[in-house]
């Protein structure tokens, strides 16, 4: 446990001193806020938990990129693969937890027409699957630039395409739009949250095992080695 | 220059080179005496004077090879990986005992680097397989440093996997620096403002980290100044004499007799 909350500290002194993403994750969610608050207000909550999905998804892309030139070193030096990535997700999770309180204020104070609970449950879920999203694209795109064009598609498609389509089911956002929809529509009953929660849940799930699997698989002993 | 100051200069630069300074350190200073000239007139800089002098008695320093008398601590038998069509090591066996250096050469693009990441689990041979007894610690050649934190950081980092308290592990990286010729500091910068030279000091300081028993080290002195070099190698001595298995890649092969044994890669050259 002591391993993991090493690496955790030290994965957030490394974003920490990252003053300019640091500036950009926190200011990118509010222009997504800003860009639909006037004509659709409904919206710009939404859009909102996509900018801190984005943000925070390409933090964690660049922080799993880092990570690789050091983490051999640091299997050599006895750490278990689990240890490393399970720091550095809790390192991120503490980053996008942080980075959500303010945009929850911000929305408690600037929308009276929503349910406040529901977008609490947006913003903790959408932290809850960017930080794995971002690692397992470093993991499977070991180029940054290629991993951001992927980010930035997956973000443009989740804006674009109509939710209701069978294609949006497979986006990992899309349960923002279901959740908000019962935030939004006071109509909306509680089914609207149980489909976000079973999405958010398959997503983390999906990725959390995809990180798991590429790490172990980068980083595992090698079968020509015995080591006595 | 004083002749205090030479002397002392002249000193440090023998002990650098592992020769005792007291009876050469007099010899100079009562010629210097004698002839009420400047040290710099009389025999140049210090650092030079030294290095033609410990050249000259070269043969009877103690660095020279000398045989394993340790359990073995890295086998690696009939190592082979090819990239594609192209065979980088054919059948490579390589052994390293307890109190042994052992120096692999080659050109560029020998496997020198391959054969060194083999022996450190990190890429898969062909064929072939590695016995390890002990821990290894590691020194890439590039890489293996984190941008966004200081050194005293990447102590407790590495420290922490290995099992040290944190203020134990920031203690024996900052003595290891100093060893280097890189001054104890609680206010070093992070690793990416660091010089190239710094930077793998900082790297080899990581790899001895925690005591391991096998040190792979890749070309670790890349950006050295001369002294550093030459601190690199008392390090490297220290290690041996301490019982630790040290393999070195290099390709100064003017260097080679600082190693106990030389596994040459280039091809078709005997093994």
């Amino acid at each position: 446990m002591s391993r993991t909350l090493t690496v955790a500290e030290m994965a957030l002194r490394e974003i920490s001193r990252r003053r300019g993403v640091l500036i950009l994750l926190a200011l990118l969610p509010l222009a997504f806020y800003y860009s639909r608050r006037g004509e659709a207000y409904w919206q710009s909550v939404r859009f909102v938990s996509l900018g801190i999905g984005w943000t925070l998804s390409t933090a964690a892309l660049f922080a799993g990129s880092a990570a690789r030139a050091v983490e051999p070193r640091l299997r050599l030096s006895g750490y278990a693969t689990h240890q490393l990535y399970l720091g550095r997700l809790a390192a991120l999770w503490t980053v996008g937890l942080a980075l959500i309180v303010p945009y929850f204020l911000l929305i408690r104070f600037d929308l009276d027409n929503v349910r406040h609970g529901p977008v609490a449950l947006i913003l903790l879920l959408t932290v809850a699957v960017a930080a794995p999203f971002g690692l397992a694209l470093s993991a499977l795109l070991p180029r940054e630039l290629e991993g951001m064009l992927v980010l930035l598609t997956v973000v443009a498609m989740q804006m674009l395409l109509n939710p209701d389509k069978a294609v949006a089911h497979a986006l990992p956002f899309w349960f923002t739009r279901e959740i908000g929809v019962y935030a939004i529509e006071h109509d909306a009953g509680t089914d609207h949250v149980l489909r976000g929660l079973i999405h958010a849940s398959i997503t983390l799930t999906l990725f959390l095992t995809l990180v798991a699997v590429s790490s172990s698989l980068r980083l595992r002993r090698r079968p020509h080695i015995s080591v006595a | 220059m004083t002749v205090d100051d030479w002397l002392a200069a002249f000193a440090a630069e023998l002990r650098r080179r592992r020769v005792e300074p007291a009876g050469l350190v007099a010899e100079a200073a009562a010629h210097l005496r004698d002839s009420g000239r400047a040290p710099l007139q009389v025999f140049g800089p210090p650092t030079a004077y030294a290095v033609s002098l410990v050249d000259s008695l070269r043969g009877a320093t103690t660095e020279l090879r000398r045989p394993p008398s340790g359990e073995p601590r890295l086998a690696a038998v009939r190592i082979v990986k090819r990239y594609g069509r192209s065979t980088v090591l054919d059948g490579v066996d390589l052994s390293v005992h307890a109190g042994e250096v052992v120096a692999i050469i080659g050109a560029n693009g020998s496997g020198k680097s391959t054969m060194l990441r083999i022996c450190a689990g990190l890429l898969t041979p062909d064929s072939g397989h590695v016995r390890i007894r002990g821990t290894i610690g590691y020194c890439p050649q590039e890489g293996g440093t984190a941008d966004f934190l200081t050194p005293d950081e990447h102590y407790v980092l590495i420290g922490a996997g290995r099992g040290e308290p944190r203020e134990q592990a920031r203690e024996r990286g900052r003595t290891a620096a100093a060893t280097l010729d890189w001054p104890r500091s609680s206010g070093s910068p992070v690793a990416r403002h660091l010089s190239g030279g710094t930077r793998q000091k900082l790297n080899l300081v990581l790899a001895g980290l925690g005591d391991p028993d096998v040190l792979l080290l890749d070309e670790p002195y890349q950006g050295f100044d001369n002294g550093s070099y030459l601190d690199f190698w008392q390090q490297v001595w220290r290690w041996r004499d301490a019982g630790k298995a040290v393999v070195v890649v290099t390709h100064r092969l003017a260097e080679l007799d600082r190693a106990d044994a030389v596994l040459d890669l280039t091809p078709r050259s005997p093994r």
